[in-house]
């Protein structure tokens, strides 16, 4: 697998502006600037996607990611509001210790790499005539446009159908997970107050509430109905 | 023992430059390798030093992207090759965009839950299991 051309082009540009947007995202003081800076680091990896031909994985991680994640995030930050709290905090990075150590892991990892690139050298490498035998295999196997620009890519339509033939189960089970993830949220996000209105909670939050004026009667007495038919509930088992 | 330093032999002899202009020029599937690990580094770094949980959860994002373009890379690398189900690749990324996206969503309710007890969101203050 090489890239050619502009292909190597588009490559070092978008290679570099997502490990400098990944870097800023890390460095600076700003959560909004975070935000913003992976949103550019998350969109130059979907430019590497397309350039690798996949460009449903692209398409899905703009939206995905990019429309959703990330609104989430700015919505969470914005909801928090520690933009100005942050400031006055201490220096990033200020411990040479803390950069040592990261330096000399990610030379670590390059390095690693990089032997074991080396090791084995030209494995990576198809020789021209096999390369040759596979672009024309993409070029045949490729529908031309009905404009005659382009050519269509098949790729989503292929990881749709190994999605269905070889992960229907695990398709499954990840929508389970996005239900739950989505009831957990809710379940986590919500007041003291709105928690009352629907399940029991502990008598002393009840009182705490009640003493800090936040409840009317009609709610203190709802709360004490259902914890007395829990308590005739309970009786009745045993 | 010889072969751990061929990497600086080469350099010596000065063909490591040659190789190396001719992999700038043309980047194969070690050069995505590359990129995916010192963004990952990158993430690494953002988790260990960072205090605002929010930013750490980003951090968090940026890993999970540096091992998703290493599934991409070797998927199309198999391609390439002839492999069967070489879509296998994309099809786990797929997989991975979900999990994120579940894990920010149930990250951001326990930020938002702890911010409302506690008023803060740094992870040096959070350092209680019960009060």
């Amino acid at each position: 697998m090489v890239l050619h051309g502009w292909e190597s082009v588009f490559f070092w540009v978008f290679a570099l502006a997502a490990l400098v947007a990944g870097l800023l995202t890390v460095m600076a003081r700003n959560a909004v600037h975070s935000a913003l800076f992976l949103i550019s680091a998350l969109v130059s990896v979907a430019a590497l996607f397309v350039l690798l031909g996949a460009e449903f994985i692209a398409g899905v991680q703009i939206l995905v990611y990019v429309g959703g994640v990330m609104v989430l995030f700015l919505f969470v930050i914005m909801l928090v509001n520690v933009g100005a709290e942050e400031r006055e905090q201490e220096e990033l990075f200020n411990h040479p210790a803390q950069v040592t150590a990261a330096v000399c892991f990610a030379a670590l990892l390059v390095f690693g790499l990089f032997y074991a690139i080396n090791q084995s050298a030209g494995r990576f490498l198809p020789d021209a005539n096999e390369e040759a035998l596979a672009a024309a295999a993409r070029g045949e196997r490729l529908r031309r446009a009905e404009t005659r620009v382009s050519n269509i890519s098949e790729d989503t339509q292929r990881v749709g159908s190994s999605l269905y033939r070889y992960g229907a189960l695990p398709f499954e089970i990840a929508s389970v997970l996005l239900l739950v993830a989505i009831v957990g949220s809710v379940l986590l996000a919500r007041t003291a107050k709105q928690e009352l209105a629907a399940d029991d909670v502990d008598p002393l939050v009840v009182s705490e509430l009640s003493a800090a004026g936040e409840l009317t009667p009609a709610e203190i007495e709802a709360a004490a109905r259902r914890a007395r038919a829990d308590d005739v509930w309970e009786q009745s088992k045993s | 023992m010889n072969t751990l330093f061929t990497p600086a032999l080469l350099l010596l002899q000065g063909s490591m430059l040659d190789n190396m202009s001719e992999g700038v020029q043309r980047p194969d599937l070690s050069k995505f390798l590359i990129i995916a690990a010192l963004l990952f580094a990158v993430g690494v770094a953002g988790v260990l030093t960072r205090r605002n949980i929010i930013v750490i959860f980003m951090s968090i994002e940026l890993i999970l992207n540096a091992a998703n373009l290493n599934f991409i890379a070797f998927s199309r690398y198999l391609q390439e090759t002839g492999h069967a189900n070489a879509v296998a690749g994309q099809v786990f990324t797929v997989f991975i965009i979900v999990v994120a996206a579940a894990e920010a969503a149930i990250g951001l309710g326990l930020v938002i839950a702890l911010y409302r007890n506690r008023e803060t969101i740094f992870v040096d203050k959070i350092d209680l299991l019960k009060w």
